[in-house]
Formats: structure tokens, C-alpha cells, sequence
């Protein structure tokens, strides 16, 4: 097997939940040893659905390829223990609230004494410093607080959320494109370093355009949430057709080709369409010239191929189980199956970088809680069977079979 | 000069436009690369996109910050000569063009990797390389709706709702700048070069922290569907009112403990109908009466948001772009950037979420003007005369300079 390229390299996690065990995740695929050190009673993913004897198939999706330790690092014998295995790591990464590492004395200013060339990584909601650092946070939190949650759902009513986490999925993705930066500087001769990655300045960094556009226009133009439709551009949503819901795009060039799908040729003459401009002004004669025609074709599936003929950009609304079982997410393996010792099959999506040199992602498993105390104190840090022994008896590490 | 940032010496020919591989360039050249963007002599749409002052778009600026400028037209041979011989002496090359459009000019993997073993290329698409769908055109909606992420967004039985930013475009730039810097450090560490397929519709459908895995474990039992300001699975996660403002309250894990204290509901700890996340969501009509009766004996949103952030439970106020910018957080964080374009003026922009504590402070970037930098490159990298140059501009090949 071709060595992967993040082969050699050791992680030491500290992570929870999505953001950062994404992060670690993608290292582990990328052929970093992680070694995932959790509390005694697991981490709040392993809580999370779908659950089969126990085991979290939340988990498992975020987890694969890291080893597991589980110990109370509140102990002594527990800080030193990761004090140990940092010694000899390349990467710490962690996602507690800011201040939880140093309660634990496994802060940067402590572990860069430790280690010189250690690279660490923070992920948390609003960053390690400012007036919101210190409170808890979640995807959500973050989407709320970057401007995100007010701009989805119909305008004046209850703004709505996204059903999917990317927020913690993509800062995972940001975070560890700074590590392999990180890593790449101190290959070139550069020191080791300390990485503060926020929740919300990634999500508030997907803002392509309301950030300048508000602040260039003067306050003039302001983006509101605008429900199917988009709220300056016209056609762009979502339109009904037949029982399903079908999206789609028809400016700039795309226009002449929409209007000829459409058989409205007339459209393209009409001065009140002739730019960008004049089609927002007018969105509720072009939005309604749309939603006839769809309704005239009856059938999302037929209405989205007639689009597609004539270059629209379009799109079926799909459901997660239509994702799963499409002929394109099939030619492409975008759905994985992690077979798992205790859970069985589990479907997760696939990791989006895809390498020439790597084409296949590797078969990898996620632990059960404390799977790898033994070998990792044993091989990496010397302790002998007593000393482990005795670290059980005090509740310091412990496993469960979750 | 002494190196600036971590990818110094490292040279990147950009063949990207709009959103997603500019990101990703932009990426490469807030992290010290040399960027060569090559764009048509109309210039990369976005050029036109609002709002434009001294004769230069925010947007583009936005996405290009850092990038030098050629314009060429990539259609006649000396242009594609002249784009194989920077390519010969660069290490990355990116585009983001429908599949099938760099092979037509000449510019595919097989051509380009026989011009220079170690390039490492990058090819950002909607719909990925290959499958049925690699050649539809596409934008970012159209990539949300065929990843199941726009068919999650928006009320129960309503119409999907559109998400008011492109977070399928920007944090796919970032998933391939994190997937170039991972080939790259491969090969300083001895691989070769490679080609990297990185998709739009990849990245959206990794952001399913939940949705794939719970819909297969659980046989279609559990259907993820959209379910408006409520999340399907999990209860408490949800968008509440508190006196005419929105906030989200999030309750997992001992959180759930430390909100049913607070609002004086701790006999639903005892209570099998509230036993878990998921029953919770069951039963969630009981427990949003329950928090919004709550809610509804503060005096304002804030007051309340203030007792949640201080007895630990995830909640924030759902703000606006505008709100977001002129919160004092973000100010303390410099989550606004502020860039000053020679001709634009100042633009305020997102700030790069890559935050390292060897380099603190962002590189103070420019965008290029359409060709700005056409005769610096050829004179200096390609050793074009002044005729030579002259001669490419008379024919077409290179656009004036500006």
C-alpha cells in the first residue's frame, strides 16, 4: 500500500461532537495516527442517534480511524499521561470552551514547554478571545450569530435553519487545512505554532457578497431572508412542480435559453427584462411566467431535462434518500460504508477531497470508548500491566464496549 | 525579502472564475503563494457583479485579493503556449471550469502533467469529474439541491427555502486549498505530483452530520425532511421568540440539566418522556411551551440571553449581516476586514478564518486590475521583449494593459 501522505505524523485529540473530530477525522484519512483521548463516560457524541447495542452511528461517522483512550484528565496521573504522548506528537487538536485546556494544564503556553515543534489547533463557537469566547456553542449558535439563520425562511416570519450541520463540517475542513499549512511551514524549517479556528468566522466568511455589498451600497442594500426566491436576482428559487419542487436559474445568458424552454420567447424583447436590473424589479411577472409554464409540464424530472436541454442551470429538490440512491452519487461513491465490529453497516457521506496518488478512500473503523488505553500506554509511554492496572482501579482510564 | 507567510516561493496559475476556485487561489495567496490568475479578455464575470466604484467590483475584489493578473484568450495556441510555459515552472495549477473545457484548450491533467511531473493540480467543479451529472451547468443552489441540503431547509410541507450566501462555494474553495496543501506537503515530502478532483456537490453533501447515517440505520424509519425552525431529531434545537426578537436554544448532553433548572422545570429530569434527545423531540410540544413561558417573564431578548449564557446553555440571538458587523465581539476579533483598493476605496470584507500564531496579522493584498499584470509576467517569467508582447497584444492573444 502507498504510504499516505500524513503517514509518521501523530495527533493528539481532545475533540467532541462534529467540528473538531471532523477535523482529526480527515487527518486520520490522510494517514495521521490520532489517538482520541475522551472523558470516562465518552464523549456527547456517542449519545447521539441512530444507536444499535449501544453504539452511536453519530459517533462512529466522525470517528473513524482515531485510536481511543478514555481517562479523567483532571487527575494528575491523567494530565501526565497526555503530557506523555504530547511530548512525542506532532498535533494536539481540541474543541472544549476556551479555558477548559489550561484548567486541565494542557494549555499552548504549557504543552509548547513540553513540545517546541508541537503544532496546536483550537476550534471553538466564537474564538479563543472577545466578549463571547467563554459561552458554549454549537453549529447553530455560530450560524445565528455570523448573520446566517436570519437570512433563511420567508420573509417576516420565523427565520429557519438548515438541517445539517455545515458549519461544524466545513470549520472541521478549515481547521485542518490550517494544520497541514502548519505542518508544511515547519517541514520548510519553520517553528511550531498555536491555531485559533471560530465557528463563526468561517461561517461568517461564507458571506460572498452581503458583507461588502452592505457596507459599499451604504446601508442601501441590505440582504433580508426572502423565503424560495432570491431576494434581489430574478428568476433564481425554487419553484413548484407537479407535487415536487424543482430549482433553477435563468440570468445572464441563461435567460435567452430559459425563455426559448419556455416558449416565451416574447420575454426576451420585453425592455422591462433587458438587464439584471429591470429583471429584479420585475421578479413577480418573471417568478409568475415560470411557475405557469412549470405547471403547464406537470413533471419535475421532465420539466428539469427540457431545462437542462437549453443550458439552464436547474436542479429536483432532492430528499436524503433520493441523494443516496442517485445514479450520480453511485458512479461517484459519494455515500461510504463503514462496517463497523459492533454496529454493523453504517452509511456515512464521503470525505470531498479526492486525491489521484489516494483514489480510494481507506477502510477505516471508529473505536468504542477507551479501546486503546492498554496498547497506546504501553507501546507509547512504557507503563507496565501494574501501573495500568492501577490506573483503572483508581477510575483514572477505564472502557466500555459503547 | 524574508518570507511573509507559509507558502512563500510557491507558484499557483489560476484558471478559476466566480466563487469557488477564486476562494481557493485566494486562500493560496493570503497564505504567501505567487497567484497568476488567467482570465478571458472579457474578464471573470464577477468583474460586473455589484457594487462597482472606479470602475472595479467588491465582489471581485472580495474573491481575488492577492492575485496577479493576465488576461489572455484561451482559445488561440499562443495563448496556451504561453499558459505551458508558466505551468512548467509552477507547482499548482486550479480551475473551476465545466468538466471537459481545460481538455478542449489543451489544458487537461494528461497534457499538463507531461509538461511538468511534480504540478500539483486542482479542478473545483459542481458536480465533480465524473458521473452522469459532471456536465451540467451549475452554480451553487444548483449544487444544494442535488445534495439534499436545499430539500433540509424550510418549513414541514412548504416551500424549500434558499439560504441568503454561497456556503457551498466558499467552503468548497476552502476544502481544496486544505486538499493542495496536503499534495503539496506530500511532495516536499518526497511524492510526486497529482490531480485533485474536489466538487461542490461533495462538500454540501459531507455537511449531513446526521441525516445519511440515521436514514440508513434506521431502514427509512427515520426520513430527515425539513422541519422549518425545529430540528427533526433533536429536541431542545430550536429557533424560539422572546418579545419579538428571535434567539435558538440548543440543550444537549448537561445542558439539558443546567435549562430545565433554569426555567424551574426539574421534574422533566424524572420524566421518561424527556429522557433522552430524541424523546424529548417526541414530546417537544410540552417543552417549547415550557421554554417560551419562560422566555416570556424577561423584559427583553437580551436579558434573557444573558441568564442562558450564564448557567451554560447554548443560545444566541439570531442577528443580521449588519448586527453581525457591529457586534462587539466581532470587533474585538477583527471579523471584518477592511481593504483598501486603489480604486474601489475601502471595502469591508469577511476576514480569513485561518488565524496562526506565527502570523498574526493578514498580508495587505490587492486585486489586479484586468491584465495589470500581463507584461510583468511575460518580461519576468517568460522573458517576452516588449515586441513580442506588443506583437500578442496587436493580435489578440493578451488583452491592452489596463
Amino acid at each position: 500500500m502507498t504510504q499516505r501522505m500524513l503517514e509518521g505524523f501523530k495527533v493528539i485529540d481532545f475533540t467532541h461532537v462534529v467540528a473538531g473530530p471532523h477535523c482529526t477525522k480527515i487527518l486520520a484519512e490522510h494517514g495521521a495516527e490520532v489517538i482520541k483521548i475522551e472523558p470516562l463516560g465518552g464523549e456527547l457524541a456517542r449519545m447521539l442517534p441512530m444507536h444499535r447495542e449501544e453504539r452511536s452511528g453519530y459517533f462512529i461517522q466522525h470517528n473513524v480511524g482515531k485510536k481511543t483512550m478514555a481517562m479523567d484528565i483532571s487527575t494528575k496521573e491523567g494530565q501526565d499521561i497526555c503530557h506523555g504522548l504530547i511530548k512525542q506528537a506532532d498535533v494536539v487538536v481540541e474543541n472544549f470552551s476556551p479555558g477548559v485546556m489550561k484548567q486541565h494544564n494542557l494549555d499552548w503556553e504549557t504543552l509548547k514547554e513540553i513540545n517546541p515543534d508541537l503544532i496546536m489547533c483550537s476550534i471553538s463557537c466564537f474564538g479563543q478571545t472577545g466578549p463571547l469566547s467563554h459561552l458554549p456553542g454549537y453549529d447553530w449558535i455560530g450560524q445565528s450569530y455570523a448573520g446566517i439563520i436570519d437570512l433563511t425562511g420567508e420573509a417576516g416570519r420565523t427565520p429557519v435553519f438548515g438541517e445539517y450541520a455545515f458549519g461544524d463540517v466545513s470549520t472541521g475542513a478549515h481547521a485542518y487545512g490550517a494544520i497541514v499549512t502548519a505542518l508544511m511551514h515547519r517541514l520548510r524549517g519553520g517553528k511550531g505554532q498555536y491555531i485559533d479556528i471560530s465557528l463563526v468566522e468561517v461561517l461568517f466568511s461564507y458571506h460572498e457578497m452581503n458583507v461588502q455589498v452592505c457596507t459599499s451600497s451604504k446601508g442601501q442594500m441590505v440582504a433580508k431572508r426572502s423565503g424560495a426566491h432570491h431576494g434581489m436576482l430574478a428568476p433564481v428559487g425554487i419553484y413548484k412542480c407537479g407535487e415536487r419542487f424543482v430549482f433553477l436559474l435563468g440570468v445572464n445568458h441563461q435567460w435567452a435559453g430559459l425563455t426559448k424552454a419556455m416558449g416565451r420567447e416574447d420575454m426576451l424583447k420585453d425592455p422591462r427584462f433587458s438587464d439584471l436590473i429591470g429583471m429584479g424589479q420585475h421578479k413577480d411577472e418573471i417568478n409568475a411566467a415560470v411557475e405557469e409554464w412549470l405547471e403547464s409540464v406537470g413533471d419535475a424530472d421532465k420539466a428539469v431535462a427540457i431545462l437542462q436541454e437549453h443550458g439552464v442551470p436547474c436542479a429536483p429538490i432532492l430528499t436524503i434518500p433520493e441523494v443516496i440512491e442517485h445514479p450520480h452519487s453511485k458512479a461517484r461513491g459519494t455515500v461510504r460504508t463503514v462496517n463497523d465490529a459492533i454496529f454493523g453497516e453504517v452509511q456515512i457521506p464521503r470525505t470531498p477531497l479526492r486525491f489521484s496518488e489516494f483514489p480510494e478512500p481507506p477502510d477505516l473503523r471508529a473505536g468504542t470508548l477507551g479501546q486503546h488505553n492498554h496498547e497506546i500506554l504501553r507501546e507509547q509511554l512504557n507503563y507496565s500491566e501494574q501501573q495500568i492496572a492501577n490506573l483503572e482501579t483508581q477510575g483514572i482510564i477505564g472502557s466500555k464496549n459503547i | 525579502m524574508p518570507p511573509t507567510h507559509i507558502l512563500n516561493g510557491i507558484k499557483v496559475i489560476d484558471f478559476s472564475h466566480y466563487v469557488a476556485g477564486p476562494h481557493c487561489t485566494r486562500l493560496l495567496a493570503q497564505h504567501g503563494a505567487e497567484v497568476i490568475k488567467i482570465e478571458r479578455l472579457s474578464g471573470d464575470p464577477t468583474r460586473k457583479l455589484p457594487v462597482q466604484k472606479g470602475g472595479t467590483s467588491g465582489c471581485f475584489v472580495q474573491h481575488n485579493l492577492g492575485k496577479k493578473s493576465l488576461s489572455l484568450d484561451l482559445e488561440k495556441p499562443e495563448a496556451q503556449g504561453i499558459c505551458h510555459d508558466l505551468i512548467k515552472n509552477a507547482d499548482i495549477v486550479v480551475e473551476n471550469f465545466t468538466p471537459g473545457t481545460m481538455k478542449r484548450l489543451n489544458m487537461d491533467w494528461e497534457t499538463l502533467q507531461a509538461i511538468n511531473p511534480k504540478l500539483i493540480m486542482c479542478s473545483v467543479s459542481c458536480m465533480g469529474q465524473t458521473g452522469p451529472l459532471a456536465t451540467y451547468p451549475c452554480f451553487d443552489y444548483i449544487g444544494q439541491a442535488y445534495s439534499g441540503i436545499m430539500g433540509m431547509t424550510g418549513d414541514e410541507g412548504g416551500f424549500p427555502a434558499l439560504s441568503g450566501m454561497a456556503f457551498g462555494e466558499i467552503s468548497t474553495g476552502a476544502h481544496a486549498y486544505g486538499a493542495i496543501v496536503s499534495a503539496l506537503f506530500h511532495k516536499l515530502h518526497g511524492g510526486g505530483g497529482q490531480y485533485l478532483d474536489i466538487s461542490l456537490l461533495d462538500c454540501l453533501f459531507s455537511y449531513h452530520a446526521m441525516n445519511v447515517q440515521v436514514y440508513d440505520a434506521s431502514n427509512g424509519e427515520m426520513n430527515p425532511l425539513r422541519s422549518g425552525h425545529q430540528h427533526p431529531f433533536i429536541a431542545p434545537l430550536a429557533i424560539y421568540q422572546c418579545k419579538g426578537a428571535y434567539l435558538i436554544i440548543i440543550a444537549l448532553g448537561k445542558q439539558w440539566t443546567n435549562l430545565v433548572k433554569l426555567i424551574d422545570r426539574e421534574d422533566m429530569l424524572d420524566d421518561p418522556r424527556f429522557a433522552d434527545p430524541v424523546s424529548r423531540n417526541v414530546n417537544r410540544a410540552e417543552l417549547t411551551e415550557a421554554i417560551e413561558f419562560w422566555l416570556d417573564g424577561f423584559d427583553d431578548v437580551d436579558a434573557a440571553l444573558r441568564s442562558l449564557g450564564e448557567n451554560h446553555v447554548p443560545a444566541a440571538p439570531v442577528l443580521s449581516v449588519s448586527e453581525v458587523m457591529s457586534h462587539p465581539h466581532m470587533i474585538e476579533r477583527g471579523i471584518v476586514q477592511t481593504i483598501t483598493n486603489k480604486h474601489f476605496g475601502d471595502l469591508k470584507i469577511p476576514a480569513s478564518p485561518y488565524r496562526y500564531s506565527l502570523f498574526p496579522e493578514p498580508l495587505e493584498l490587492e486585486a489586479g486590475l484586468l491584465g495589470e499584470h500581463n507584461h510583468e509576467v511575460l518580461s519576468e517569467q517568460l522573458a517576452y521583449t516588449t515586441e513580442q508582447i506588443q506583437i500578442l497584444e496587436d493580435s489578440g492573444v493578451c488583452s491592452i494593459k489596463p
